[in-house]
């Protein structure tokens, strides 16, 4: 039933890896890179050929006896192939691309979501919370959307762009090899020599966007928060223009990145437009010496001119590489830290009779707090109950995490049957429901059913009358399959709690660390949901943080009252407002 | 803002932010132009140079200088990129522009709004609207904008030119010219449709998948991250399917307005070809257009569609930029309060205390609705009165209107002056203003408390931490130096709103105002600030919004505000 774990964890491989991107979908992104081959070999043939065509034409035609032998079907033939080739291959290729995009983005979210699944809850002191701020996770969802674009705009373009480069040169030099070597400087600087500069110079510029408008919004969203105090205090320009300053900030650099965007397009396009002028320049003589004919030269040209369209994207894809490296770098490091395979971890079954916590001279903080429990010794064993009272801000919450085994201590030790609770997986013997609980945007069956997958109805409807919450689930028109919205918007704070508390009791863990749980309700509830906590926990351990007192006679209960700075008190206080007379 | 009916369509809006920077997209609009006729000019030397090569080639006399025309060729291809380029660069300066005057509006207005911003969205979705929206319509001014000019004018440019060496190959062009408006509008509905409903979708599967992650942790405790893995692939592939339907039509969209254009280029190159054996069967042994022609308009054909087919691609940006714009309008819109101020003889700061008088002050918001009922009441200097009643009766209207952030009906008298005639600036300098949110930043202490009193010591900024009883607690971290995290993380909610005081105290107002200061507070911490503020403002006038009134037993008067038009008052 429990595990002890007898080795620590070891360093994994990062979850996203770039070539990840490309195997995950493989055959989806080849048909893509075919059709999208097809599509500009297409494109380059309707051009070259077009040219030919009608050169040959006009030099048959000034001959008119060969005018009539010409044929001139299979060029037309060809010419409409190309027309519908260009496309039916542009759109089957960008059905295909997305097809394979969507799935990759799948497959990405999948892969993330249970590699954050496997990273410890355990936070150590001085680490940043554990899954991050509202701001994060959003952003989690937008870096995940941004890698497709490694493959869409950086892989794909750069070689299709590879491809049609081989092709026309292999052409060039099947007419002519001195028309190849006219040519080749140009192409090459204008298909790899300036994209791999621009590349070079704006890769890390790329990196850093997120950031900086990250940034942005922080400068904004800080001070917007206190408008009216700064409004009252004269402040509000000053904020404001320092908002500014790092809008300006930012906008700056997005335009360093798209002048050199675009003036190495403006580049490319010259190299490009130099290749055909050397071309041409040197055509006039193999034209004289009957080495090469007018029609050949001139689909020649037209072939190098369709290159600027294709290689245009190469200068450009280095904004999408660096925005989707930087996403894929934060999305490595949101899932770092998860264990390893777990062959790694030596596990020992352990299913004791009976369960002992014991605590003593525990002392800790939540990461930036300045209060947190100091110096407290507990000792609990099966079938008892705990009440933890105190001022808000003493470090209820803090005692429960530490206990869940979620919060490592900063001094003293926390054992569970004699182990230090680290050692545990935890997760199978604790239910603990701290004071920031999640309801899904799923039915309320299926909420409670994340505690307990195989849980019958009946199971589920005696835990919501247990909670007092049946009647009310009774009454709704779609029972146990209530749709209970996104952060549980339908339900009532209260009814979300319990149905919390409900989901934790399904577990049926033996160690049960309840925070609040009585929060927002009337007498005649709390009382009936404390009776039907104290029966459901009879054979394990109960703690409850709470603000109110659990009206249960003093045999079955005890109490651990904290002070504000943290420190256990002996007798229970005086309360503040009696303290006042 | 009155009239405002034909000013609120997102598109006219648009225009009038763009109004200043018209000059700068003409500049590119000119520079795009100019590019088009040194791309005439280039297929013009192109197809000359061929022309006289053929000549040549059949041994035919030809005249000309190849070598100037190579030249030429080479002076279009240069010029051509960096025009390009530069039109980049003024379209790129005309929307940065514009984006920084519609920001520079949004800062303006939220700081006239204030506490009021709060009817148009959590600060989050007024963050998300003055960043992203505004650079929203990055797209439509940089690109869109001269590109919608560009389709029509290079077009008909381009077949004017064509029409010269053959008006049949320039009627072909054009005759197809009037089905691609057509398209376009096909094309634009579809794409903008289907961008509409895909980004519905994403944002239906990303908040799928945003609200497993978030609640991660529960997931783990409970062991039940594999049952919530197998939802978010199910959520994917959902998405996926309908994504991938929806693309499937507006992909082909595009591809009927592409086949046109490839069409169109085949069916010239046929006629050409054709006319230059002489093989045309209205024509036969003739040649229609020769061969430089012919060369010429082969060369131009696919740059006939080459601007409208530009513009199918920056199509979504029109879309993008016009829903920002509708986002954006009613916080452009917003009716901000401009009292009209007449010059007071000048106050100085003071902390003495004045008499605040209402006389059948109410307050309307949107569309005129009532939101505070005429009220009368009478703070006189240095009483202290809790204002209390249902929600939405208007307790937040009376403080808003009190702090000069929101217009009023009826009278509202500070020191026998009405508040419309006070500077706004000098007004607000007498007030102290505190709500659930205290206003605290990251960062250390002592700035937080300087934000509201730049020039006090260390030693009076220790005084009021002492007085509300958070000095221990800083001894135990840095001091003046603790530092404090986003939103004031590392101190409770009762720690925060004390800190809150402490600014207060600092600033010396006469007359504080309080909305809620205690409303996430629990009941042993809610009791004790109440106590504190009592304990605090002691020869201030205060006047204090809560549903609490435990604590609160200091104050001179308790109001209940109704919906009915007269109070209720009671000692």
């Amino acid at each position: 039933m429990l595990r002890l774990n007898k080795t620590p964890s070891v360093e994994q491989p990062p979850t996203i890896r770039l070539r990840d991107l490309l195997l995950l979908r493989r055959g989806g992104w080849s048909l893509a890179f075919l059709l999208g081959a097809a599509t500009l070999l297409a494109v380059i043939g309707l051009l070259a050929i077009s040219g030919w065509f009608i050169t040959a034409a006009a030099v048959a035609g000034t001959m008119t006896a060969t005018a009539f032998g010409f044929d001139y079907f299979r060029p037309a033939a060809l010419i409409r192939l190309c027309a519908i080739v260009r496309t039916a291959g542009r759109y089957g290729e960008r059905l295909a691309s997305h097809d394979a995009a969507l799935g990759l983005l799948k497959d990405l979210r999948c892969r993330l979501f249970m590699a954050l699944g496997k990273k410890p809850l355990l936070q150590a002191a001085s680490s940043p919370s554990h899954h991050g701020t509202a701001n994060a996770m959003h952003r989690l969802v937008t870096d995940i959307d941004q890698l497709d674009q490694v493959v869409l705009r950086a892989l794909l373009p750069w070689g299709w762009a590879g491809l049609m480069v081989v092709v026309v040169m292999a052409g060039l030099y099947w007419l002519s090899g001195t028309l190849m070597w006219a040519a080749l400087p140009g192409v090459l600087l204008a298909w790899l020599g300036l994209p791999l500069l621009a590349l070079w110079r704006g890769i890390d510029q790329a990196r850093q966007s997120a950031e900086l408008a990250e940034r942005r919004r922080v400068a904004l969203i800080e001070p917007l928060a206190a408008i009216t105090s700064l409004v009252l205090w004269g402040r509000w320009p000053e904020m404001a223009q320092r908002v500014k300053k790092w809008d300006a900030d930012y906008l700056a650099h997005q335009e360093r990145q798209q002048l050199l965007a675009s003036l190495t397009t403006a580049l490319q396009q010259v190299a490009l437009g130099a290749a055909i002028v050397s071309v041409l320049w040197q055509a006039e003589a193999l034209l004289a010496a009957s080495h090469l004919t007018v029609p050949m030269l001139l689909a020649a040209v037209l072939a190098i001119l369709a290159l600027g369209e294709i290689l245009a994207p190469l200068t450009h894809s280095f904004l999408a590489l660096g925005a989707s490296l930087a996403a894929r770098n934060r999305l490595n490091a949101l899932s770092e830290g998860a264990p390893r395979a777990q062959a790694a971890i030596e596990e020992v079954e352990i299913t004791p009779p009976s369960w002992q916590l014991n605590v003593s001279q525990l002392t800790a903080r939540l990461p930036g707090a300045l209060v947190g429990p100091q110096r407290i010794n507990l000792a609990l064993k099966s079938g008892e109950i705990l009440c933890l009272r105190g001022p808000s801000g003493c470090g209820k919450s803090t005692l429960l995490q530490v206990l869940a085994g979620e919060l490592l201590p900063l001094s003293g030790e926390c054992c569970l049957n004699g182990y230090p609770i680290e050692q545990w997986s935890m997760h199978n013997a604790v239910g603990y429901l701290p004071q920031q609980w999640d309801l899904f945007d799923m039915s309320l069956a299926e909420n409670l059913r994340l505690g307990a997958r195989h849980a019958g109805d009946s199971e589920l409807w005696s835990v919501l009358d247990d909670l007092v919450l049946g009647t009310w689930a009774r009454g709704l028109p779609q029972g146990l399959e209530t749709p209970l919205g996104e952060y549980g918007a339908a339900v009532s704070g209260g009814q979300a709690r319990r149905i919390a508390l409900g989901r934790v009791l399904l577990a049926r863990r033996p160690i049960l660390l309840l925070d609040e749980p009585l929060a927002g309700l009337d007498a005649v509830t709390r009382r009936h949901v404390v009776t039907s906590l104290v029966r459901r926990a009879q054979h394990g351990i109960l703690v409850i943080s709470s603000h109110v007192p659990l009206e249960l006679p003093e045999s079955q209960v005890r109490t651990l009252y904290m002070q504000e700075d943290g420190r256990p008190r002996r007798f229970p206080p005086v309360p503040a407002c009696l303290e006042a007379l | 803002m009155s009239g405002a009916t034909e000013a609120n369509d997102p598109r006219q809006r648009l225009n009038r932010c763009l109004a200043p920077q018209r000059w700068w997209l003409r500049g590119a609009t000119l520079l795009a132009m100019i590019g088009v006729v040194l791309l005439i000019a280039q297929s013009w030397l192109l197809a000359t140079i061929f022309h006289h090569w053929l000549l040549l080639w059949q041994g035919r006399e030809s005249p000309g200088h190849p070598t100037v025309w190579l030249a030429g060729l080479a002076i279009c291809m240069v010029l051509r990129p960096f025009l390009h380029a530069g039109r980049e660069w003024l379209s790129r300066q005309a929307s940065l522009r514009a984006r920084d005057a519609l920001r520079s509006q949004l800062l303006t207005q939220l700081g006239h709004l204030g506490p009021v911003r709060r009817q148009f969205g959590s600060d989050g979705a007024l963050a998300t609207q003055v960043l992203e929206q505004v650079d929203a319509l990055d797209g439509y001014v940089s690109r869109y904008r001269v590109q919608s000019l560009l389709a029509v004018l290079v077009p008909c440019l381009i077949a004017a030119v064509v029409a010269f060496y053959s008006p049949l190959a320039a009627g072909l062009m054009l005759m197809t010219a009037p089905l691609v408006p057509l398209f376009m509008i096909l094309v634009g509905r579809a794409a903008a449709g289907a961008s509409q409903q895909q980004f519905v979708a994403l944002a239906r599967m990303g908040g799928r998948f945003l609200d497993l992650v978030r609640g991660m942790a529960t997931l783990q405790r409970m062991g039940a991250t594999d049952q919530a893995e197998t939802k978010v692939a199910q959520a994917s592939d959902a998405y996926r399917g309908r994504t991938m339907r929806v693309l499937r039509l507006a992909f082909l969209s595009s591809a009927v307005l592409e086949f046109f254009a490839a069409l169109a280029i085949a069916l010239v190159a046929l006629y050409l070809g054709l006319g230059l054996l002489g093989l045309l069967p209205w024509a036969k042994a003739e040649v229609p257009v020769p061969y430089q022609g012919a060369l010429f308009i082969l060369l131009l054909a696919p740059e006939f569609y080459a601007p409208l087919r530009q513009l199918g691609t920056d199509y979504h940006a029109r879309a993008e930029a016009i829903g920002a714009m509708q986002a954006l309008t009613p916080l452009l819109e917003a009716d901000t309060w401009q009292p009209q101020e007449a010059p007071l003889p000048p106050v100085a700061r003071n902390v003495e205390s004045f008499t605040v008088e209402c006389n059948e002050l109410s307050v309307r918001g949107e569309g005129g609705r009532l939101r505070l009922a005429p009220l009368n009441l009478t703070l006189a200097a240095g009483e202290r009165v809790l204002v209390q009643g249902e929600s939405g009766v208007g307790k937040s209207s009376l403080l808003h209107a009190l702090l000069g952030f929101s217009a009023y009906q009826g009278s509202l008298e500070a020191k026998g002056c009405e508040l419309a005639q006070w500077p706004r600036a000098t007004w607000q300098r007498q007030l102290g203003y505190l709500s659930q949110q205290p206003p605290i930043q990251s960062g250390s202490i002592a700035d937080n408390l300087r934000l509201a009193a730049p020039d006090k010591t260390d030693q009076e900024l220790i005084e009021v931490l002492t007085l509300v009883g958070l000095w221990p607690i800083l001894l135990r971290g840095n001091g003046l130096a603790t530092q404090l995290g986003e939103r004031g993380q590392g101190l409770s909610g009762g720690q925060l709103q004390r800190l809150g005081l402490a600014q207060l105290l600092l600033r010396d107002a006469a007359l504080w105002l309080f909305d809620e200061p205690t409303a996430h507070l629990d009941p042993d911490a809610a009791w004790q600030l109440n106590a504190l503020i009592g304990k605090l403002s002691r020869g201030r006038s205060v006047l204090i919004v809560s549903h609490e009134s435990a604590g609160l037993e200091w104050v001179d008067r308790q109001i209940e505000l109704s919906s009915k038009e007269v109070m209720t008052c009671c000692d």
